[in-house]
C-alpha cells in the first residue's frame, strides 16, 4: 500500500467524474457497502447520503444526483470513517474533498460565518480579519526572546509555525506563550515567520475553496524558501495535516512534526523541571489531526502523565474511536448553520463524556478546541467545575514561578 | 559440428493434432533430424502420446537398435514420464530420451511459421547433440516407515488418527492441551444440522484412546523432526503431568481433595467464565480422563508447602507424582499429518468494539461455553450481574475481512452466529440483532439452515458495527451493569440505527494458530499469505505440502467448518495412507552429487539449499547431500566455488552440448 503522502500526490489534479480511473479510485470500487462509514459518522445520521452511498451514485453514473443532498457540507473531516473502513479507502482524504468542494460550490448561500472567514484569509491571511502585522505581537506579552526570521535570517533548526488562533485568539496565545517558554527551557534553536506566515491552508483546502488553499501554498512556500531550517513544528495539528498530506502535492519536502510529539522527543529532560504538584483529575481529548490521522495518541498522555499529582481518566471514546470537537473541514465557522438545520454541535455532545468522568480538567493538543470546548462549558454550566487547557499550559502551570 | 559416433538415435516429431503440425511443417522438421549425426530413424506422427504413438517407438528401438530417442512435441511436464516408459518398455534406459518441447515454447507462442520452424530446427539439434552423452541411471528406491505422525488432536487429527488406525497403521497422535476434542469440544450445538457437538465428538475421542493402533500423547508437542518422506525421525516432548496416566484410574478424587476448596484459576476451556483448582480435568469426557497439575499454581510444586491432600487420597494408587519430569520420545515415522487448527481473532485489536472494556460484551467462543449444558452456568445465558439479557446483539465478521486485521472471510462465523442467535433466542426469548455484511449460507444444508433460522424472528441487521458505547454516560452503581448502544448504519433502509442492547456477542474469525510460522519452519512446510499452511495446488493437491510425505487436515490449512474439516482430514488421511502402502518412494535420479574429493569444505552450499537436503559430515569435513531430499533444482551446482557438486542428467557435457547444438545455425 501507498503511504498517504503518495497516494496524495497521485491525487493531484483527479476530478470526481474520472475518479475510478486513478488507481485510489479503483481501491473505492472495493468498497462492500458494509455502512460503517455512515455508522461511524458523528455527523451520519443527519446525512441522505453518507459516504457509502455516494460510492454507489457514483458507480451509477449518478453524480448530478449525489448534490441533490449537501450532506457531505456537514462532514468535520475527523477521519473517523477512513480509520474504521474495513476496505482501507481513503474516504476523508480523496473522495470526500472531491464531494466537498462540488458540494460547496452548489449551496445556494455559504453561510455566512465560514464566508467571513474565507474572505479574511483570502485578504489577510488568517480566518480572524487581523491585520498580518500583529501576527506577531503576542510575543511583547512574554519575556523569553524569540527571534523572527525576517529579522534575523540565520539558519534556524525548528521553524516554529505557530497559525493563526496561536497568534490571535487570546486562548490561542496562552498556548503560544506556553509553548515558546517550554521550547526556551529546553534550549531549542526556533524562529518564527511573525508578520510573514500565513494560514498553512488546511481548512481552506478542507472547506471547499481549493483555489484559496492553494493561493496560500504557494505563499508559504515561497516564504519557506527565503530560509534554512532543518524541521517545521506547529501547534496546530490541521498544519501539521496540511504539511504531510496536502503540501506534498506542491513538491513541499521539509519534515514537520506537531508541537506534542516534539515535546515528548524531549520528556526526559522536561520530566525534572515538573516540579508543581497539580492536583487534577485530567481527560485528554484526542485531536482528529493529532490521533487519527498521524497517530500521536501515547505522546500527549505521556505528557500529562509526567505532570506530578495529575490523574488521568478515559472518556468512553478515546484514541482511534474518539469523537471529533465539530471544528474540522470548516465545523469552526459552521456553529450557526448546523444550530439553523436543528443538528447538535459536536463539542457539545463531546463534554457530556467529559462532565461523565468527573474530571477538573479537559486537556486538549489543538487550537481550536480550547474556545470550542470553553464554549460548551459555559452553555452546560459547568465553568466552576471543568477548565479546559491546551497540554502545553499545563506543562508550564506545574513548571512553577511562571 | 561434431558427430554423434556410434550412438544410434531415433527421431520423432509429433503433430498433436493442429497443435503444432498446424503452424509448421513436420514432415521438412523430420527431415532434417534425419540430417544430423546419429540419427538412423525420423518420423514425424499425428499423436505420439497415444498407444499406437508409444508402440511406434519400441518397435523401432527393436528395428533400428535405437540407443537414444529424441521427442519434439509438448512440455515434458505432460509426456516426459509417457516416452520414458514407452523407452523403457523398448529395453533401453528411461532417461535416454530427450523431449524437444516445441508447443508450449513453440507453437502456442509464435504465429510465424517459417520463424517456428527454424527455431524448431534450432531445439532438434540441440537435443540430437545433448542426447548422446545422456547416461544410464537409476531410480532408487526409498523404503518407507509404516507409522505416521499426527500433530493437533482436535476433529481433524482425530478423524485422520482413527482412519488410518482403522487401516491398520500404527498412529502417534500428539495433542498440546491435557486433552483432545479442540474447538469442537466446546460447543454445544452444531450448525447446520444443530446436533449436539459432545454426542458426536465424544465417541470419537475415547475411540481413539481405546485403539490399539494409536498411541496419544496430551501435553505433549513436537520439538524436533529430521528426515524426509518415508523416514522422518520426529522428537515429541511430553510436558510433566505430574499424573502418572498409566497409574491413575480416572476417579478425579484428588480434584475433589484439593487443598483449594473452590477454583481459584480461570478455567481455559471455560474461557475464564469460571475458576478452576491448580488440578483439573478440562471437562469430564476429556480423553484421557487424567487430570494434570499446573505447576505454577499447585502449592506443593510452587512454594513445596502443602498439605498434599490430593496425594493422600489417591493413596496406594499413587498415581500423583511430584517429581515427574518431562519426557522425550524419538519416533521414526513415514508421514505426517498438521492438523493444528485455528485461533480465533483477539477481539481487544478492535477497541471500538468494548471487549474487555465493557462486561457484557463477549467473544462467541465465550458463549459457545455459556449457552453448552456442562458449561459454567450450566446452559443459562446469563450477565455477569446475574440478569437474564433481553435484548442481545451479534456482530459478524469481528477481525475478518477488513483491511487492518484479517482480509478473509472466515467462512464459519454467519453460520455460527446464526446458531448462536437461535440458542440464545431458545433459552431466553430475548430479541435478537445480528448485524451482518453479507450473509454466507454455502455448502451443503446451510442455506436451509439460515431460512430456518431467520424465519425464527431474528432481527437481521445489514450493515457492519461502527460503534459501542454504554447506553447512560452515568456508571450504575446498583450492580447492575448498564446497555450498550451498538451503532450501526442500516443499509438497507438507510438510517443509522443505535441499538441497546443487555448483551453483546463478537463472532470472531479464525486466524492461524500464534506459532504457525514456528511450526512452518520445523516442518519445513509453507505459509500462505494469511499465514496458515500452504497447500501444494489450490484445487488439485489441497492436502499436500511442497514437502513430500508431510499432509495437511483441517483449519491449519484455512477456515472451514466441521464437515469440511473431516473431509479434509479423510483425504489427508487417505494420501498418507497410499504412501505407505506404496511401501517404497521412488526417487527421481535428477539430484545434485558432490565430487567429494574437490570439495573443500566451505559450507557455501549448505544455507542455498531451498529444501535442506545438504548436510555437513563432521568427520569428513565435506558437504553431503540427501538423494530424498534434493529435488534437483540446481541452486547449489551453480553456486559451489570449487565446482564440486554436479547433476545427474545435468551434467556439464549434456550442458555444453545442448548450447553448441542450439548455437550451430545451420
Ligand atoms: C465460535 C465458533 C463456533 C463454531 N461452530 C461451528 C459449528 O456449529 N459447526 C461447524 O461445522 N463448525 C463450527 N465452527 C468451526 C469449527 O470450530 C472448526 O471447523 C473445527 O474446530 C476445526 O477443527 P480442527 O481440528 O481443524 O482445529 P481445532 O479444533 O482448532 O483443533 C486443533 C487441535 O490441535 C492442537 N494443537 C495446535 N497446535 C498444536 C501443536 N503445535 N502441537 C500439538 N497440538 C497442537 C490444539 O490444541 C487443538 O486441540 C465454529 C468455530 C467457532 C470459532
Ligand atoms: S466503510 Fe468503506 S467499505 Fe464500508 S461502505 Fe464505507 S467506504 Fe464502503
Ligand atoms: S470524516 Fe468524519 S465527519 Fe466526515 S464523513 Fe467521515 S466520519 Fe463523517
Ligand atoms: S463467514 Fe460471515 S461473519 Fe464470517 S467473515 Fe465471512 S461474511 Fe463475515
Ligand atoms: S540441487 Fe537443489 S535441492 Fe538438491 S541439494 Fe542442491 S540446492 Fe538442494
Amino acid at each position: 500500500m501507498l503511504a498517504g503522502e503518495e497516494v496524495i500526490e497521485q491525487m493531484w489534479g483527479v476530478s470526481l467524474d474520472r475518479l475510478y480511473d486513478s488507481d485510489e479510485g479503483q481501491r473505492i470500487l472495493s468498497c462492500i457497502q458494509c455502512g460503517t462509514c455512515a455508522g461511524a459518522c458523528p455527523y451520519g445520521e443527519h446525512m441522505l447520503y453518507p459516504p457509502r452511498r455516494i460510492i454507489t451514485m457514483l458507480k451509477a453514473g449518478l453524480i448530478e444526483d449525489v448534490f441533490d443532498s449537501d450532506s457531505l457540507f456537514k462532514c468535520v473531516n475527523c477521519y473517523t470513517c477512513m480509520t474504521k473502513c474495513p476496505r482501507n479507502i481513503r474516504l476523508t482524504e480523496i473522495l470526500l474533498p472531491l464531494v466537498k468542494e462540488q458540494s460547496a460550490v452548489r449551496l445556494e448561500e455559504m453561510p455566512a460565518e465560514l464566508q467571513k472567514a474565507i474572505e479574511n484569509t483570502y485578504r489577510y491571511g488568517n480566518t480572524y480579519g487581523e491585520s498580518a502585522r500583529k501576527r506577531a505581537a503576542w510575543i511583547e506579552t512574554i519575556e523569553v526572546p524569540i527571534r523572527i526570521l525576517a529579522k534575523d535570517p540565520a539558519p534556524v533548526d525548528i521553524l516554529w509555525f505557530v497559525e493563526c488562533d496561536l497568534s490571535y485568539h487570546p486562548r490561542g496565545q496562552a498556548a503560544a506563550r506556553a509553548t515558546a517558554l517550554l521550547f526556551h527551557l529546553l534550549g531549542l534553536d526556533f524562529a518564527i515567520l511573525g508578520p510573514e506566515e500565513r494560514c498553512a491552508g488546511d481548512c481552506g483546502r478542507l472547506s471547499w475553496e481549493p483555489g484559496l488553499a492553494e493561493t496560500l501554498v504557494d505563499y508559504n512556500l515561497s516564504i519557506f524558501d527565503k530560509y534554512t531550517f532543518n524541521r517545521i513544528v506547529t501547534n496546530d495539528p490541521h498544519a501539521l495535516d496540511a504539511f504531510k498530506f496536502r503540501y506534498p502535492m506542491f513538491a513541499f519536502k521539509h519534515k514537520t512534526t506537531a508541537t506534542v510529539p516534539e515535546l515528548y522527543a524531549h520528556l526526559d529532560r522536561l520530566k525534572p523541571m515538573l516540579t508543581k504538584k497539580l492536583d487534577y483529575l485530567v481527560t485528554y481529548h484526542d485531536s482528529c489531526c493529532l490521533g487519527r490521522h498521524n497517530g500521536f495518541y501515547d505522546e500527549p498522555r505521556a505528557l500529562l502523565e509526567a505532570i506530578p499529582g495529575v490523574r488521568l481518566v478515559e472518556m468512553d471514546h478515546n484514541r482511534e474511536n474518539s469523537i471529533c470537537c465539530g471544528g474540522g473541514g470548516g465545523g469552526m465557522w459552521l456553529d450557526t448553520w448546523y444550530k439553523q438545520q436543528g443538528i447538535e454541535r459536536l463539542s457539545d455532545r463531546r463534554l457530556r463524556e467529559v462532565i461523565a468522568t468527573r474530571a477538573n480538567v479537559l486537556a486538549v493538543a489543538c487550537p481550536y478546541e480550547v474556545s470550542r470546548f470553553e464554549d460548551a462549558v459555559k452553555l452546560a454550566g459547568y465553568e466552576d467545575r471543568i477548565i479546559v487547557r491546551d497540554i502545553t499550559e499545563l506543562l508550564v502551570e506545574a513548571i512553577g514561578g511562571h | 559440428m561434431k558427430g554423434n559416433g556410434d550412438i544410434r538415435i531415433g527421431f520423432y516429431i509429433c503433430h498433436c493434432g493442429t497443435n503444432i503440425a498446424g503452424l509448421i511443417d513436420v514432415a521438412r522438421i523430420a527431415e532434417y533430424a534425419g540430417t544430423l549425426p546419429g540419427v538412423v530413424v525420423a518420423r514425424d506422427y499425428k499423436y505420439m502420446c497415444s498407444d499406437p504413438g508409444q508402440d511406434l517407438l519400441r518397435e523401432d528401438i527393436a528395428a533400428y537398435h535405437l540407443m537414444r530417442i529424441v521427442v519434439a512435441s509438448c512440455s515434458p511436464l505432460l509426456h516426459e514420464q509417457t516416452f520414458r516408459r514407452a523407452a523403457e518398455k523398448g529395453g533401453i534406459n528411461p532417461y535416454f530420451v530427450q523431449m524437444v518441447n516445441i508447443r508450449e515454447h513453440g507453437t502456442w507462442v509464435h504465429d510465424d511459421a517459417e520463424y517456428m520452424t527454424g527455431k524448431a530446427m534450432d531445439m532438434v539439434r540441440a537435443a540430437v547433440l545433448r542426447v548422446y552423452a545422456h547416461q544410464p541411471l537409476e531410480r532408487k528406491q526409498v523404503p518407507i516407515t509404516p507409522d505416521v505422525l499426527i500433530v493437533g488432536g482436535g476433529i481433524a487429527g482425530i478423524h485422520a488418527a482413527l482412519t488410518m488406525a482403522d487401516a491398520g497403521k500404527h498412529v502417534y497422535l500428539v495433542e498440546r492441551e491435557p486433552t483432545i476434542g479442540g474447538h469442537m469440544a466446546q460447543f454445544d450445538k452444531t450448525f447446520p444440522t444443530l446436533d449436539c457437538a459432545a454426542c458426536i465428538l465424544t465417541p470419537k475421542m475415547t475411540a481413539v484412546k481405546a485403539h490399539p493402533n494409536i498411541t496419544l500423547w496430551t501435553w505433549s508437542e513436537v520439538e524436533k523432526v529430521d528426515g524426509f518422506i518415508g523416514n522422518f525421525t520426529v522428537t515429541v516432548k511430553r510436558k510433566a503431568r505430574y499424573v502418572d496416566e498409566d497409574l491413575c484410574v480416572g476417579c478425579m478424587e484428588c480434584i475433589e481433595a484439593c487443598i483449594y476448596k473452590q477454583g481459584k484459576f480461570p478455567d481455559e476451556f471455560n474461557m475464564g467464565l469460571s475458576k478452576r483448582k491448580p488440578i483439573f480435568i478440562p471437562f469430564p469426557q476429556a480423553v484421557p480422563p487424567v487430570p494434570v497439575i499446573d505447576p505454577g499454581q499447585c502449592l506443593h510444586l510452587k512454594k513445596g508447602t502443602c498439605k498434599d491432600t490430593c496425594v493422600e487420597i489417591c493413596a496406594d494408587r499413587k498415581a500423583i507424582n511430584f517429581e515427574q519430569e518431562p519426557e522425550y520420545k524419538e519416533i521414526e515415522v513415514g508421514a505426517i499429518i498438521l492438523a493444528t487448527g485455528f485461533t480465533p481473532f483477539d477481539a481487544t485489536r478492535i477497541p471500538y468494539y468494548g471487549y474487555g472494556k465493557y462486561p457484557n460484551v463477549y467473544t462467541a467462543l465465550e458463549l459457545e461455553r455459556l449457552v453448552n449444558a456442562s458449561g459454567p452456568t450450566g446452559g443459562e445465558v446469563r450477565l455477569p450481574d446475574g440478569r437474564t439479557p433481553e435484548r442481545v446483539a451479534i456482530v459478524h465478521c469481528v477481525g475478518s475481512r477488513d483491511e487492518h486485521y484479517n482480509r478473509w472471510c472466515s467462512r464459519v462465523c454467519c453460520m455460527y452466529s446464526m446458531k448462536l442467535a437461535h440458542l440464545v433466542k431458545e433459552k431466553t426469548h430475548a430479541e435478537i440483532f445480528n448485524f451482518y455484511i453479507d450473509m454466507r449460507a454455502p455448502g451443503k444444508s446451510m442455506e436451509e439452515f439460515y431460512n430456518r433460522i431467520s424465519s425464527e424472528g431474528i432481527h437481521l441487521v445489514r450493515g457492519r458495527v461502527a460503534d459501542v458505547y454504554p447506553e447512560t454516560l452515568e456508571k450504575k452503581t446498583n450492580g447492575q451493569i448498564g446497555r450498550v448502544i451498538v451503532q450501526a448504519e442500516d443499509t438497507l433502509i438507510g438510517r443509522i440505527r443505535k441499538i441497546p442492547v443487555d448483551m453483546l456477542i463478537l463472532s470472531t474469525g479464525l486466524q492461524p494458530r500464534i506459532d504457525a510460522e514456528e511450526i512452518r519452519r520445523m516442518f519445513n512446510i509453507s505459509c500462505s499469505a494469511g499465514g496458515f499452511f500452504l497447500e501444494r495446488h489450490p484445487k488439485l493437491a489441497p492436502v499436500n505440502t511442497f514437502t513430500d510425505g508431510i499432509f495437511l487436515a483441517g483449519t491449519c490449512q484455512g477456515p472451514k467448518d466441521i464437515p469440511d474439516t473431516v473431509a479434509q482430514a479423510g483425504a489427508a488421511a487417505s494420501e498418507a495412507l497410499a504412501l505407505i502402502d506404496r511401501g517404497v518412494f521412488e526417487l527421481e535420479p535428477n539430484t545434485a552429487y558432490i565430487m567429494e574429493d574437490d570439495c573443500s569444505g566451505c559450507k557455501s552450499c549448505i544455507p542455498l539449499c531451498p529444501y535442506t537436503a545438504i548436510a555437513f559430515k563432521e568427520e569428513k569435513q565435506k558437504a553431503e547431500i540427501n538423494e530424498a531430499l534434493c529435488k534437483g533444482c540446481g541452486t547449489c551446482v551453480a553456486s559451489c566455488p570449487s565446482g564440486s557438486i554436479r547433476q545427474h542428467l545435468f551434467e556439464d557435457e549434456e550442458i555444453y552440448r545442448e548450447i553448441r547444438g542450439l548455437l550451430a545455425y545451420a
